[in-house]
C-alpha cells in the first residue's frame, strides 16, 4: 500500500501553525513516517498536484484565494483546516469591521491596487472542510491526534465543551475568582487551558463552542465592568467572522 | 504511650514530628497547600490545593476548602486503564501501585469518598478505583475555617463516623486524634509524644465541633436534607430550571469540582500503525452538552435546562434511590466556582421548599 500523500498550503496567516508542524520532533517522525509530504512551501522545494490530504493554514481574503482553495478541494480527498485563521477566520477578521480600502492602503501602501482583498473568512466559508485543528497556534499533540484519526479512517475527536473543563483538569485557580475576565466559558476546549496555566486568561483563540451561551457571556462581562463595546472587541479578536454571522 | 488508644492526644510539635517521620519512611504524603506554593502565578494565594508535600512545614491544616476535592487521587482527571496489542491481540490492564497518605481531609469530603466507595464497589465493580482506594490512607481533620459558601452543617456532613484512618481535631494547644482503622492504629504508633485523651479533652473536641457547625450554619438548607428526595417529587416542570439555566455555560465546573461526581468518559488511543494502543478515562460531567449524546447524534438532554435540572435530581433524589445517600455534602465548591453563580444547591432547594 502506498503512503497517503499530504500537501500543506498557506493562505492569509502568520505560518505559526506550519512552524508547529516543523517543530513536531518525535511525534512527527511517527506520524509523518506514515505519509508522504508532496507539497510544502515552508519546508521543501518540490511541488506536486497529486495528494490525498490537504492541510490548509490561513484565511481566505480575496477572490484569487477562492479559486485556489476550490482547486485544492477538488484534488484532495480530505481537507483539514489548521489554525484559527483557517478554522474560524481568526485575527484576520478584525479588519472586517474596518473600511476595506483603508486597511488595504495601510497594509500594502502604494501597491494597494494590486491586491483585490475582501472581508476575511475561514476556509469553510468557501469550501467544505473535513476536520478542524483549532487554535492560534495549533496544539501539536492535537494536530497529531487529528491526523492519526483521519489516516485511520476515524472521526477525529474535537471537543465541544468549554475550556473550563480543561482548566479544572489542570487544577488552575479560575481567574474569575481573582476578579479577572475570561473567555473560557464560551471557548472550545482542547488546548489544556494552557494560557490560564501560564498565568494569563483565555482570549478565545479556538473559537466558540457549537452552542455558546452569549447571554451568559454578556452578563459575565457586565459583572466585570466590561462595556458592551469592549465585550464585542474581545469576541472579535478571534471570532469576528462568527460574530458577524450571529 | 499506652496500648490501644481510640482517642489520643498529640501535641502540635508531635504532629510535626509525625509528618516528618512519615516522610522519612518514604511515604508519599499529599496535603493541602496554599495554591500560590503550587502555581507561582501572582494572585493565586488564598486558594487551597492538594499536592505532594516534602516537609511538614508545607502542610496546611487550617484550610477552609480546596478547589478540587481529594477525589483527584482516587479518580484522576486522566487515568490510563489498559494497553493493548492488535496483532497478535492481547490486553494488559494497568494496576495502580502507588501508596498514598492524604493528610488533612474534611469530614464532608470523607463522606463523599465513602459514597464513591459504594458506587464503585457495586457490580460491575471498578477495580482501578478500588485498588487506588485500598492504597490510600486518609487522615481527616475537622475544619476550623469555614468556606464562605459551605453549608455542610445542614447536609449531615459536619462529622463522619468512618472512612478515615485517623481523624484530627485542633483543640487549641494540641490535637485530638481518633483512630478509625487498623492502619490508623499502626500509624499512631509511629507518632511521637502521644497519650490517651482525657475526658475533658474529648469534651473540648465536642465544643470545637459544635462551634464550627454553628459558624457553618450561616448558609443552610432551610429544612432537613433527608426531605430532599420527596421535595423533588413532581418538581420536574418547575420554572426554576429554565430560569436559572438561562445563564448556564454548560461548562461542567459544578460537576468537576464536586466530591461526589464520579462520571468519566473512556477513550482509546491507537498507534498510527494500528498495532497497539491504550485506553484511558477522563473526567466528564452531566452538564456538558454532549454528555447524553449517543451514536447517531441523538441527545437525551439536548437542552441546558434539562442538564441543569438533572444535576439537582441526582444530588437530591436519584443517588438516594439507588444507594441511599444524598449526593451533596455541602462543600460549596460548585457554588463558589460556577462562573454564573447559579449552581448553589441551597439556593435551588430552599426555593423549591418555599414553593415559589
Ligand atoms: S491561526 Fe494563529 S498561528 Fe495560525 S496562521 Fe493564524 S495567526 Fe498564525
Ligand atoms: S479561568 Fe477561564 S477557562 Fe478556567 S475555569 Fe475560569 S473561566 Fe473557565
Ligand atoms: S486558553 Fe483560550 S486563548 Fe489559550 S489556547 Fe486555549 S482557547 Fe486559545
Ligand atoms: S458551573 Fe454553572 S455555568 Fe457551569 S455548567 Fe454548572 S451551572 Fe452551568
Ligand atoms: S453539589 Fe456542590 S456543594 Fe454539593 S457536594 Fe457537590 S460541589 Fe459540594
Amino acid at each position: 500500500m502506498s503512503k497517503p500523500r499530504v500537501a500543506i498550503f498557506d493562505f492569509a496567516g502568520c505560518e505559526g501553525d506550519q512552524l508547529q508542524i516543523v517543530n513536531l520532533e518525535e511525534g512527527v517522525l511517527d506520524v509523518l513516517g506514515q505519509v508522504e509530504i508532496v507539497t510544502w512551501r515552508e519546508a521543501m522545494k518540490e511541488q506536486s498536484d497529486h495528494y490525498d490530504i490537504a492541510l490548509v493554514e490561513g484565511s481566505i481574503t480575496r477572490k484569487g484565494d477562492e479559486e485556489r482553495i476550490k482547486a485544492i478541494r477538488e484534488k484532495a480527498k480530505i481537507l483539514v483546516a489548521i489554525g484559527a485563521c483557517a478554522t474560524i477566520g481568526g485575527i484576520n477578521c478584525i479588519k472586517n469591521f474596518q473600511d476595506e480600502k483603508f486597511v488595504r492602503r495601510y497594509v500594502y501602501g502604494d501597491k494597494a491596487h494590486w491586491y483585490n482583498t475582501y472581508a476575511a473568512r475561514p476556509v469553510s466559508a468557501v469550501v467544505p472542510v473535513d476536520a478542524n485543528v483549532h487554535g492560534c497556534p495549533i496544539n501539536r499533540e492535537e494536530f497529531v491526534q487529528v491526523l492519526k484519526a483521519l489516516l485511520q479512517g476515524k472521526k477525529p475527536f474535537i471537543p465541544d465543551y468549554p475550556v473550563c473543563v480543561d482548566c479544572k483538569k489542570a487544577g488552575n485557580v479560575c481567574v474569575l475568582l481573582k476578579g479577572q475576565f475570561c473567555m473560557g466559558p464560551v471557548t472550545r476546549a482542547g488546548c489544556g487551558a494552557c494560557c490560564i496555566t501560564e498565568g494569563a486568561y483565555c482570549w478565545g483563540c479556538r473559537g466558540l463552542v457549537d452552542d455558546p451561551n452569549m447571554d451568559a457571556a454578556r452578563e459575565l462581562l457586565g459583572r466585570f465592568g466590561i462595556s458592551a463595546g469592549e465585550a464585542l472587541g474581545q469576541i472579535r479578536l478571534y471570532d469576528g467572522y462568527g460574530e458577524e454571522a450571529r | 504511650m499506652g496500648g490501644d488508644m481510640n482517642l489520643a492526644i498529640i501535641e502540635k510539635e508531635g504532629l510535626h514530628l509525625f509528618v516528618a517521620e512519615l516522610l522519612r519512611r518514604k511515604n508519599t504524603v499529599v496535603g493541602v497547600k496554599d495554591q500560590s506554593a503550587v502555581s507561582s502565578i501572582p494572585g493565586d494565594s488564598g486558594f487551597y490545593t492538594y499536592a505532594p508535600i516534602n516537609s511538614p512545614e508545607e502542610l496546611t491544616l487550617s484550610f477552609d476548602v480546596t478547589l478540587i476535592p481529594p477525589k483527584k487521587y482516587l479518580l484522576p482527571a486522566y487515568e490510563q486503564l489498559l494497553t493493548f496489542n492488535l496483532s497478535p491481540g492481547s490486553i494488559k490492564a494497568d494496576a495502580p501501585k502507588e501508596e498514598l497518605i492524604v493528610f488533612g481531609v474534611h469530614p464532608y469530603d470523607i463522606i463523599a469518598i465513602n459514597q464513591m466507595d459504594k458506587v464503585f464497589s457495586t457490580v460491575p465493580q471498578d477495580n482501578h478505583y478500588l485498588e487506588r482506594r485500598k492504597r490510600t490512607t486518609i487522615i481527616g481533620v475537622d475544619p476550623v475555617k469555614i468556606a464562605p459558601r459551605a453549608f455542610w452543617s445542614s447536609m449531615g456532613a459536619d462529622t463522619v463516623a468512618g472512612g478515615f484512618d485517623l481523624m484530627l481535631t485542633d483543640i487549641g494547644q494540641c490535637y485530638v486524634m481518633e483512630v478509625g482503622s487498623k492502619k490508623g492504629a499502626s500509624l499512631l504508633k509511629m507518632a511521637p509524644k502521644t497519650r490517651e485523651a482525657a475526658p475533658a479533652e474529648v469534651k473540648e473536641r465536642d465544643k470545637v465541633r459544635t462551634e464550627a457547625r454553628k459558624r457553618c450554619d450561616a448558609n443552610r438548607l432551610s429544612f432537613s436534607y433527608l426531605e430532599l428526595p420527596s421535595l423533588l417529587d413532581g418538581k420536574e416542570e418547575h420554572v426554576i430550571w429554565e430560569e436559572k439555566s438561562h445563564l448556564c455555560f454548560s461548562c461542567g465546573t459544578c460537576n468537576l469540582v464536586c466530591p461526589t461526581c464520579y462520571c468519566f468518559d473512556v477513550r482509546d488511543d491507537v498507534s498510527i500503525d494500528l498495532k497497539k494502543g491504550s485506553r484511558y478515562r477522563t473526567w466528564d460531567g452531566c452538564l456538558l452538552s454532549d454528555f447524553a449524546q449517543v451514536a447517531g447524534g441523538g441527545n437525551f438532554r439536548g437542552h441546558r435546562a434539562d442538564r441543569y435540572r438533572h444535576r439537582f435530581y441526582r444530588k437530591g433524589q436519584f443517588i438516594y434511590r439507588r444507594f441511599g445517600d444524598i449526593a451533596c455534602v455541602g462543600c460549596g465548591r460548585c457554588s463558589a466556582q460556577c462562573p454564573s453563580d447559579i449552581a448553589d444547591p441551597i439556593a435551588v432547594f430552599n426555593r423549591l421548599k418555599e414553593g415559589i
